[in-house]
């Protein structure tokens, strides 16, 4: 059975009086497999206790939490070993060089001396900061400083990386390289990244699947990789034409046509059926197509239906409710 | 290949053991303490007393250079407790000073800009950063403490008849266990203020004002409410009086070795709750 990345088990978190994580059970990921985890939720919801708890600085109060197969508590300092944490905050220290702060926390996680000086070069120069390596942290701008975080994460080449709102007040070139930055990490590197951003669209870009917290309760959980695969099954037409037969060749190659309105179909098209054949379909039937477009699921959506706000996606409407009635024309 | 040219790559190879990872921090810090030409400055100055202090043994054990001086100047000369006492009384002012300067680039650097999180995220605990710090500055104050105790007892030793160093070795013991005990109370007073006090002048001040201030709140309060527990706060006259016993002096009047005991206990227990409650990864707000 594959080893989760993050596995919780009715993982109760208190501060103070207030219990934040209200016996959360959920896996997450699947360790060595690359894959990109978003963490979304409102403010409040618990993410950043859940990271939090995950690196140990919170004790749970009640549960556990395991990373890679070890327990946060017990075994803490096997789980550091293999995590790269990139917090939301503006951490660095001052005084030190790029390449001071890289050897200085690559040693820390476990480098041999020598090796660490080399990463740290290295990584500085990945992350872009190879020309600003000698200056200290704090003559680094915003976008620097944020990049350097991210280099002290992976200087040591850990399993997984946590960040904790890694574009937060990046312009948008620094932004976009962040992003594929991260993209790289998972797919050149094999990291397994976990993303906690109030970002959706950056949640989306990057991220293979999303976990919801809600009051500190994870709320949904959906494979973003699998959505946008089944999307592409989802067309909207509108066509001109000879358009009954047009529909009735397509449901004979499998596909459930929704007729909405005079040549406007919904068509939910079989797994193996390319959009190349329905374009020469419609050629061999003399219909010319107006309008096709494929639907696409927004995290927005998925987020706002886990939070309340949406009663349904409009994937869910042709899927759920049209498709399986195989309205034809 | 230059690294520029590399790419990056995930280390996959051994890892440093864990020691050897901790060792980085009083490295760093010690680069660092280095790195200031006061505290250098500050080191060659507290070697002085040291080397007038073996000046004095080489003549003590020389009495062909004082031949034609009055009898009496032989117990002038004479290296025992009282000797050793007044050495320990002067490096641990020094010490003091080296603390003040040196102690508050300490921690204060991490805390300043919220990057205790980013160690804490590492597989360090708190007490092993603490600890690794404290390594830097208990080096140092060793350096102007204990270890040239240590040499001046042995330089006397090997000067000396052959009976000397059995029939006065609580000597080298005190003088070792008694700035042991110093180096630690100082440390983690300089540590406590480096973690509290952003600002360098004011949490080297802060140092000074918890061993000098307090020692002279210490010696008011007896006074003034002709009390004894005064002694508590003043960690000169608490270090004092057990540094007395371990050299096998008298004890100062008034003082008694629990008390004494009881006061190191107390301060040192204070400082590091003062510790723990300032070096957290994260704030909790309750």
């Amino acid at each position: 059975m594959p080893q989760p990345v993050v596995e919780l088990d009715d993982l109760h978190v208190t501060l103070g009086r207030r219990e934040i994580l209200h016996g959360i059970s959920c896996r997450l990921g699947v360790s060595g497999s690359g894959r990109a985890i978003g963490l979304l939720g409102p403010n409040g919801a618990g993410k950043s206790t859940l990271i939090r708890t995950l690196l140990g600085f919170h004790t749970p109060s009640r549960g556990r939490a395991r990373v890679m197969g070890y327990d946060c508590r017990k075994q803490r300092r096997r789980v550091l070993e293999r995590i790269g944490y990139m917090p939301e905050t503006d951490s660095f220290v001052a005084s030190m060089t790029g390449v001071e702060f890289l050897r200085v926390m690559g040693s820390l996680s476990g480098l041999p001396a020598e090796i660490a000086l080399e990463k740290a070069h290295e990584t500085l120069f990945h992350v872009g900061l190879g020309e600003a390596r000698y200056r200290t942290l704090g003559t680094y701008s915003l976008g620097m400083r944020q990049l350097a975080r991210l280099a002290q994460a992976i200087v040591h080449g850990p399993e997984l990386v946590i960040l904790d709102e890694p574009t937060n007040g990046l312009d948008p070139a620094a932004r976009r390289r962040m992003l594929d930055l991260i993209r790289q990490m998972k797919q050149e590197h094999g990291m397994s990244v976990i993303v906690c951003s109030h970002l959706l669209a950056d949640v989306e870009q990057v991220c293979d699947e999303v976990t919801i917290l809600r009051d500190g309760l994870v709320i949904h959980h959906a494979d973003l990789e699998a959505e946008r695969r089944q999307n592409r099954r989802f067309v909207e037409l509108e066509v001109e034409g000879e358009s009954a037969r047009f529909a009735a060749a397509l449901e004979e190659l499998g596909a459930a046509c929704v007729r909405e309105a005079a040549g406007r179909f919904r068509i939910v098209l079989p797994l193996d059926f390319s959009l190349d054949q329905l374009w020469k379909l419609a050629a061999d039937h003399g219909v010319s197509v107006r309008r096709l477009t494929q639907r696409r699921d927004t995290l927005e959506e998925i987020f706002m239906k886990a939070m309340g706000l949406l009663r349904q996606t409009p994937g869910e409407a042709v899927s759920n409710q049209e498709a399986p009635a195989h309205g034809g024309l | 290949m230059a690294v520029y040219k590399r790419g990056y790559q995930r280390y996959g190879g051994p890892r440093a053991p864990h020691l050897e990872r901790l060792m980085v921090l009083p490295r760093e810090a010690w680069r660092r303490l280095m790195a200031q030409r006061v505290v250098t400055a500050l080191l060659a100055l507290s070697c002085i007393w040291p080397l007038l202090c073996a000046l004095f043994i080489y003549v003590a054990n020389h009495a062909e250079l004082w031949a034609g001086l009055d009898r009496d100047f032989s117990r002038i000369l004479a290296v025992d407790s009282a000797f050793m006492l007044t050495f320990m009384k002067v490096q641990s002012v020094f010490s003091v000073l080296l603390a003040a300067l040196a102690g508050p680039g300490l921690i204060s650097p991490d805390l300043g800009n919220q990057g205790l999180a980013l160690y804490f995220s590492r597989p360090i605990s708190r007490l092993e950063y603490v600890l690794a710090k404290m390594a830097a500055l208990v080096w140092l104050l060793s350096l102007v403490t204990w270890i040239p105790g240590l040499l001046l007892f042995v330089m006397q030793a090997s000067m000396a008849d052959s009976g000397w160093a059995l029939a006065n070795w609580r000597l080298g013991a005190g003088v070792v266990l008694g700035f042991w005990l110093w180096v630690a109370l100082v440390a983690l007073a300089a540590l406590a203020s480096s973690a509290w006090v952003r600002w360098r002048l004011i949490a080297g001040g802060a140092v000074l004002g918890f061993f000098f201030v307090l020692s002279g709140v210490g010696v008011l309060v007896n006074a003034i409410f002709r009390v004894e527990w005064g002694d508590l706060i003043n960690p000169l006259r608490a270090a004092y009086g057990v540094w007395c016993v371990l050299a096998g002096a008298e004890m100062p009047a008034g003082l008694s070795l629990p008390t004494a005991l009881l006061a190191l206990v107390l301060m040192g227990t204070v400082l590091s709750l003062a510790l723990e409650r300032r070096l957290r990864a994260v704030e909790v707000v309750r």
